[in-house]
């Protein structure tokens, strides 16, 4: 059996464009403020004219990933390479804009689905694998991260990319609403996580508890929805932990765990 | 790479609704030729260019049942308990839904001014799988997945996935679903992408898609562990594109691509596959570049498998489409007959495959090779056997 381990994490969130710049408290950083949003660097090219917010933090979260990676594009471009995407609401924002009609544009429907921003990265990085797109918060990618696993293990792919978006700006009313699943601050976050074959046994299966890695994103980063997990494995490897890890996350009641263990 | 064969995954049991109903009128709409295409009457259409869809007339509601996304799983899967029983422990049986649109529709009245909190949750994408596993009492993992209409393929990799690890679940409801809905007629007519006349796959006359609404759900099991079943999933694959948002890929090679690994972990080759159930949307793009990957993939064995595309029947279910399809295919093999291509009359020359026209052909596929595409670059093959009487 093939093992995996995580290579490199890239983040990008309303706290800066690092793990590092996380605050030690990101609730008294926030200072009451019930959104923490994220500008992206604008990608440069005609290609990205329509492009939504969501979409160029994709992009710039994968372009954190190979910066962290010391990587160039070449190394993931292909059909070596698999895209995994997770979301609970990176759509919310598009979608409002066509059912209001400010874009009811031809051009813009294609950017209310979920798959818009896979395909945004997809087609920036000439990424041609396996693909499978989640939506849902933490417990999502924690699913997407063991696909990310089997997908390695069963010889589909060389490496994977486990990529998570949430913008919140846009739906700051309806988010209000939904106070039982989102505690503030909402942290607009993009994460990217290279998955490779390695030494490490991943297994799957419901956390009856959060780990400390979990806790420890919630502290620092505040609520980053699918990105969470993310964020988690780029602050254990900002502390030099690059071993056996535990990881969980929690969305809509159920929480799910994933450990990278020896063999 | 060395690609490592899959654990074959039981599927025990199907159920739908669909313009047509449940299954066995689905089946039987099917090979009758039935056209379920109608006037869209749930909302307006009016101010569209085109008002036509495979809209459900008869939906029994319940009276706490949330959104028409879940009513529509709701349906689906009292059909699918007539056929079968969730006999695992609760913890131990997942839900696992693909979807293009999720509750949508929620969301549209959220943001007309409907500010209760209920709708809101039930606007996220995978509220309505939630839903469906809270009505069903799963309490094992419940997921969405959202590789637009490819998703109903996608969903039940994914479920397979599940119980291969083994460590989740024993049990998993698995499909698609979506919704016909003012956002996402306003966003097809505006592309242009719907036809003023009927559907008509791999037809020279073909001029676009219309969408149709419907769920499909699976009763999944491990092989070695089911009792009985009406087919398996043999393999599964997906694969992007990588070229445009909207628009397949010219050459075809994302769908290529997951034929090639859904039919390696299968352990089939081209000699072995009986059927294809093609994603046929009847759009000039996509029938041309399916056929060329499929005559590339397949070979000279491409001419000689039945082909069909159920989609000039019921439009196309997006999220349910390709779990429609998978269900469409094991009944072909239980029943020895593959329905034909409602609207197909004259073939495409740039077309030229044996798509079943006209009526219903007597044979009985055991391996059914179904394929799928979506916005954004999503493909997703599946490779399925039937468990033939």
């Amino acid at each position: 059996m093939t093992g995996s381990e995580v290579a490199a994490v890239g983040v990008v969130t309303g706290w800066g464009r690092s793990a590092v710049a996380l605050p030690p408290d990101a609730v008294r950083a926030a200072a009451g403020r019930r959104v923490i949003a994220v500008e992206p660097p604008r990608a440069a090219g005609e290609r990205f004219r329509r492009a939504t917010r969501e979409c160029q933090l994709g992009v710039a979260a994968v372009e954190a990933l190979l910066r962290e990676a010391s990587l160039g594009p070449e190394a993931i471009r292909g059909d070596e390479t698999a895209l995994v995407y997770v979301t609970a609401a990176a759509y919310g924002s598009s979608n409002r804009a066509f059912i209001r009609a400010i874009a009811s544009s031809t051009l813009h429907f294609p950017y209310t689905a979920p798959s818009a921003v896979p395909a945004e990265v997809a087609i920036e990085f000439g990424l041609t694998g396996p693909y499978v797109i989640l939506i849902g918060g933490a417990a999502a990618t924690i699913d997407g991260l063991w696909q990310a696993t089997l997908l390695l293990r069963r010889g589909q792919c060389r490496r994977a990319l486990v990529l998570a978006v949430e913008t919140f700006a846009e739906c700051e009313d309806l988010w209000a609403r939904g106070r039982w699943l989102v505690r503030p601050p909402l942290v607009e976050s993009a994460a990217c996580a290279l998955v490779v074959p390695g030494p490490w046994r991943a297994t799957y299966a419901p956390a009856p508890a959060p780990s400390p890695l979990e806790a420890l994103a919630r502290a620092r980063a505040g609520e980053t929805l699918a990105c969470a997990p993310l964020i988690a494995l780029a602050l254990a490897r900002a502390a030099g932990d690059a071993g056996p890890v535990t990881l969980t996350g929690e969305w809509r009641g159920r929480r799910a765990g994933l450990a990278w263990e020896a063999h | 790479m060395v690609r490592l064969r899959t654990e074959p995954v039981a599927i025990v049991a199907a159920g739908v609704v669909t313009p047509l109903g449940d299954v066995d009128a689905f089946w039987s709409g099917l090979v009758t030729g039935t056209d379920a295409i109608s006037r869209i009457e749930r909302f307006p259409v009016d101010d569209l260019r085109v008002g036509l869809g495979g809209e459900i007339k008869k939906l029994k509601r319940e009276r706490r049942g949330g959104c028409r996304a879940s009513q529509l799983l709701f349906a689906a899967a009292d059909d699918l308990l007539a056929r079968a029983h969730l006999d695992a422990s609760p913890r131990r049986v997942g839900v696992v839904l693909g979807t293009a649109l999720g509750g949508v529709e929620e969301g549209e009245r959220a943001l007309a001014g409907d500010p209760s909190a209920r709708r809101t949750a039930a606007a996220l994408y995978d509220g309505p799988a939630h839903a469906l596993a809270r009505r069903l009492g799963c309490r094992g993992p419940a997921l969405t997945v959202s590789t637009a209409c490819a998703s109903g393929a996608t969903s039940l990799g994914v479920a397979a996935d599940l119980l291969r690890a083994d460590a989740a679940a024993d049990l998993v409801v698995a499909g698609g679903y979506d919704i016909l809905c003012r956002f996402v007629m306003r966003g097809f007519d505006a592309l242009r992408s719907l036809t003023r006349d009927r559907v008509r796959p791999f037809d020279r006359r073909r001029s676009g898609l219309l969408l149709g609404e419907g769920a499909a759900l699976v009763l999944m099991a491990r092989d070695r562990d089911a009792r009985r079943r009406i087919g398996r999933l043999l393999g599964h694959a997906s694969a992007g594109d990588g070229t445009h948002v909207a628009a397949p890929d010219p050459e075809g090679r994302g769908l290529a691509s997951a034929i090639r690994i859904a039919l390696a972990e299968a352990e089939v080759g081209p000699e072995d596959v009986d059927f294809v159930s093609a994603h046929g949307t009847a759009t000039p793009l996509n029938d041309r570049i399916e056929t060329a990957v499929l005559k590339r993939v397949l070979g000279a064995r491409a001419g000689l498998i039945p082909m069909n595309s159920i989609k000039g029947a019921l439009g196309h279910t997006m999220g349910a489409a390709a779990t429609l399809e998978a269900i469409m295919c094991l009944l072909a093999s239980r029943e020895g007959v593959v329905p034909h291509t409602v609207g197909l009359e004259e073939r495409d020359p740039e077309c030229d495959l044996d798509y079943v026209t006209t009526a219903p052909r007597a044979a009985r596929p055991r391996v059914s090779l179904s394929t799928s595409l979506g916005f954004g670059g999503c493909n997703a093959a599946l490779v399925l056997e039937g468990d033939a009487r």
